[in-house]
């Protein structure tokens, strides 16, 4: 459980802002920091990290507190477990991808976390390689493996997945997915991406001007629970077919495939990429026991 | 999709489902049956604006008198246009409430003789509705 109140004032480009905000995050919870530009997502971020000190407030992670600015408790970044990972990567150039990993390791740690994560994120043939001979995916894999060497409790995601196009974007949807399950980590990420957000997380921390505006399970706060129906999943559009009348869309529902009929008029704005929600009605679906 | 603006008129509820009423216009009322109830759903009160939503494949057209049949929605239409393809064909039909779109088997608009300017009944079943804010 991170329970955390954070006050501190900014300078931003568009002028000074009060970051005022609360969290509270279970265990083992996904969340994620969504707003515009410039609202205080990477601060929150950069506190929680302990590479920026807020004016006032108190981090407590599973009851230990990591800040409280009236009793002067302030650990320092090393002594929060924290995996941070970057927009841009922040791999070291001149290191192959094993040793950017191994250099992360604490002094006297086990090694075998290295080879567990190489497999885990699917890096055993890229191992040797240097970062600026891999694609930014690969990149982003190898960072995230990073963060996890030495096995922090805390994951924090700023924007990871940004620069990458949307393949791209999705398998590491996924790579992020398992690290967090199977570490059985407590992850914050901010993202911009709506469908990313209703893929990955339990709940949304709206942000405006330095505050929480809104806070949910991301499927209501995006859909704001607007459509009756039941069964509803959101996927992302990967081909559109003509047939007869009609048109078939296929949607990538997590690993799975669905197509669905469509009819012109649903397809005009769409195109292969996009995200959608896909929604029927309880009535309709059979179940079948396997 | 096939939508109607429209306000809810009625709404009978047990345990998890509500009966929805929509009134479209003063003669056409869509009902729709749903898993969600006021207190589950916050649109679901008396006079509030929802738009209902039906696929064109629900869309089920009776060219004779259809009151002996199970469909709770019923609404006279006549047939603006017929577009065959193979298996499937589109069909265009006017109504009070405005355009609806029907999708149907090749096979069985041919063996209905349907065409266009001739009237019918358009019908959709109450669990086939939707409802969006």
């Amino acid at each position: 459980m991170i329970k955390a109140t954070i006050h501190k004032a900014l300078n931003t480009a568009v002028g000074s802002m009060k970051l005022n905000v609360q969290l509270s995050i279970e265990s083992g919870q996904l969340v994620t920091l969504y707003g515009p530009s410039g609202v205080g997502k990477t601060s929150i971020l950069r506190i929680i990290a302990g590479l920026l000190s807020a004016d006032s407030g108190q981090i407590e992670v599973d009851g230990v507190f990591w800040l409280d600015h009236e009793k002067k408790i302030d650990f320092s970044p090393q002594q929060r477990k924290i995996g941070y990972v970057f927009q841009d990567y922040a791999l070291f150039p001149n290191m192959t991808v094993r040793e950017n990993l191994e250099f992360a390791l604490e002094k006297g740690q086990d090694k075998n976390i290295i080879e567990e994560l190489i497999s885990i994120v699917a890096l055993d043939e890229l191992q040797n390689r240097k970062p600026n001979t891999l694609s930014g995916g690969q990149q982003q894999r190898v960072a995230l493996a990073r963060a996890l060497v030495r096995k922090p409790k805390v994951l924090l995601l700023d924007e990871p997945l940004s620069a990458l196009d949307i393949k791209m974007r999705s398998k590491l949807q996924d790579y992020i997915l398992k690290v967090h399950r199977e570490y059985k980590l407590t992850t914050i990420l901010v993202s911009h991406d709506i469908g990313e957000i209703i893929k990955m997380s339990d709940k949304v921390y709206c942000l405006e001007d330095g505050k929480v505006t809104k806070v949910g399970d991301s499927l209501s706060v995006f859909t704001d629970n607007r459509l009756s129906g039941k069964f509803q999943f959101t996927g992302e559009v990967i081909n559109i077919e003509s047939e007869d009348v009609v048109f078939i869309v296929t949607v990538l529902i997590g690993n799975n495939v669905v197509r669905v009929i469509a009819q012109e008029s649903e397809i005009v704005d769409l195109a292969i990429g996009d995200k959608v929600i896909v929604a029927s009605k309880a009535f309709n679906p059979v179940l079948l026991k396997v | 999709m096939n939508v109607f603006s429209g306000h809810i008129s009625d709404i009978q509820i047990s345990k998890n489902l509500s009966m929805v009423s929509v009134q479209i216009d003063e003669r056409i009322e869509l009902k729709t049956i749903l898993v969600e109830t006021p207190n589950t759903a916050s649109y679901l009160k008396k006079g509030s604006a929802v738009d209902v939503l039906f696929k064109e494949t629900e869309v089920i057209i009776s060219k004779g008198d259809p009151s002996f049949i199970s469909i709770q929605n019923k609404i006279p239409a006549v047939i603006k246009k017929c577009d065959s393809g193979v298996l499937l064909s589109k069909i265009l039909l006017n109504t009070a409430i405005g355009d609806i779109v029907a999708i149907v088997t090749t096979e069985i608009l041919n063996a209905l003789v349907l065409k266009e300017n001739e009237e019918v009944i358009v019908m959709i079943k109450a669990n086939e509705i939707m409802l969006s804010k």
